[in-house]
């Protein structure tokens, strides 16, 4: 079971990213549209197809695939464009909720998106399979506050927009995603 | 309190004495006592850091009025003219109050189950007045008023501003307000909340308080529509 962790700043750019892969078992649940489809490949962009149309079980015998199953919506491209396309109804919700943390925002096929938004507008995207709400409440918590110390801690080499590259940064996060996921 | 001296000069001396010859073997032990603890020249990681305001970590306002003061003069040479001057005091304050606005609802709000954030303008100017006031100048600002004439300005005052506490403007640039800096802050926080406004500090001196600005915050017509749906 994976997690794809995104952090966007106010205008939506990215500045971090994670994938985590938890040891946890996963209760997915396969979707029926898979069987239906082709596991060949005609084009660069079958990959993205069979993602899109909720086959997540489909091998593909792409260049990076090797011996490594490559599961339609575990394509790095899809992942991307499922976070981007749930901004549109994060942007929705923290207009009228309250809180900084939103549970199960958006739902896309296999995913689902959680997500959690600072006061400054920093956005946390948390693309997930299954339900973890208390987990994933207490890994934006700690992210949070390694983010707020990466940001003000008054360091002046860093402002909304920079990526964060700090290897520390990552290191804790792993740590926690490890922990809650 | 006369008699403490004498023994602890003689509990400091009786070791040396007595163990004079050992004092040789013993030094390595304590020199690679200090090596071994690990990389003593390290600087303590900031994500190790409590985030916590604690007493000891205030600074003195001495020390903040003779920075500020080093600001205004760095800028004054590099500027235009007052509206230039002001731009930039603007400029910094508003990175000064991105920071400000995160750490300062990280500190109410991390411990709690559901964090929350302001939604609706007013409270988000009320916590302003008193909150982000009381976390950069230790005091809540002293009134919110309500313009009669544009309804979407806005006006926080403050009578005895910290900012600009010690600072006598000469008469000739009688227009420059240095608490262009608060609203700098003042912008960043409305920013992040997501209330897009215009933020400016104005002199607006009274008998009892020659010192008294007016910070007027210009929302943008966005906030004004989007406060009505809620209504």
């Amino acid at each position: 079971m994976s997690h794809h962790l995104f952090l966007l700043s106010p205008s939506d750019t990215p500045l971090y990213s994670l994938t985590h892969f938890s040891t946890k078992p996963s209760q997915t649940v396969p979707s029926p549209l898979s069987a239906n489809l082709p596991s060949w490949s005609t084009s660069a962009f079958a990959g993205t197809l069979t993602a899109l149309s909720g086959a997540s079980s489909v091998v593909q015998a792409s260049t990076q695939g090797g011996g490594v199953r490559m599961g339609g919506g575990q394509d790095r491209h899809v992942i991307q464009m499922i976070a981007n396309a749930s901004l549109d109804v994060i942007e929705e919700v923290v207009r009228r909720d309250n809180g900084m943390y939103l549970k199960s925002v958006d739902k896309f096929n296999e995913w689902t998106v959680s997500a959690f938004v600072t006061p400054g507008n920093m956005k946390f995207v948390l693309l997930h399979e299954g339900k973890n709400e208390e987990g994933i409440r207490a890994f934006f918590t700690e992210v949070w506050e390694l983010y707020v110390k990466v940001r003000t801690m008054l360091n002046p080499f860093h402002t909304a927009h920079n990526a964060i590259v700090s290897s520390v940064f990552d290191g804790r996060v792993r740590a926690s995603a490890r922990k809650y996921l | 309190m006369s008699s403490h001296p004498p023994p602890s000069r003689f509990s400091l001396l009786s070791p040396t004495n007595t163990s004079a010859r050992f004092s040789l073997p013993s030094a390595p032990s304590i020199t690679t006592a200090t090596t071994g603890t690990p990389k003593p020249l390290s600087r303590p990681n900031i994500y190790d850091r409590p985030l916590n305001k604690t007493r000891t970590a205030e600074v003195s306002a001495s020390a903040f009025a003779f920075l500020f003061s080093e600001v205004v003069q760095y800028m004054q040479k590099r500027v235009s003219g007052i509206n230039d001057l002001e731009r930039r005091l603007n400029t910094l304050g508003y990175r000064i109050g991105t920071r400000v606005l995160e750490l300062m609802v990280w500190r109410t709000e991390s411990l709690s189950k559901a964090p929350k954030r302001e939604i609706r303008f007013l409270p988000a100017l009320m916590s302003i007045h008193t909150n982000v006031w009381k976390a950069v100048f230790g005091k809540p600002a002293d009134a919110i008023e309500k313009s009669v004439q544009n309804e979407d300005e806005y006006m926080i005052i403050d009578n005895d501003p910290v900012v600009t506490r010690n600072i006598s403007v000469p008469r000739d640039m009688s227009q420059l307000s240095c608490s262009s800096f608060t609203a700098g802050i003042v912008e960043a926080v409305l920013d992040g909340l997501g209330f897009p406004a215009r933020v400016t500090a104005h002199n607006t001196p009274v008998n009892d308080f020659p010192l008294r600005n007016t910070i007027l915050i210009k929302l943008e017509k966005s906030v004004l529509e989007r406060e009505e749906l809620f209504k």
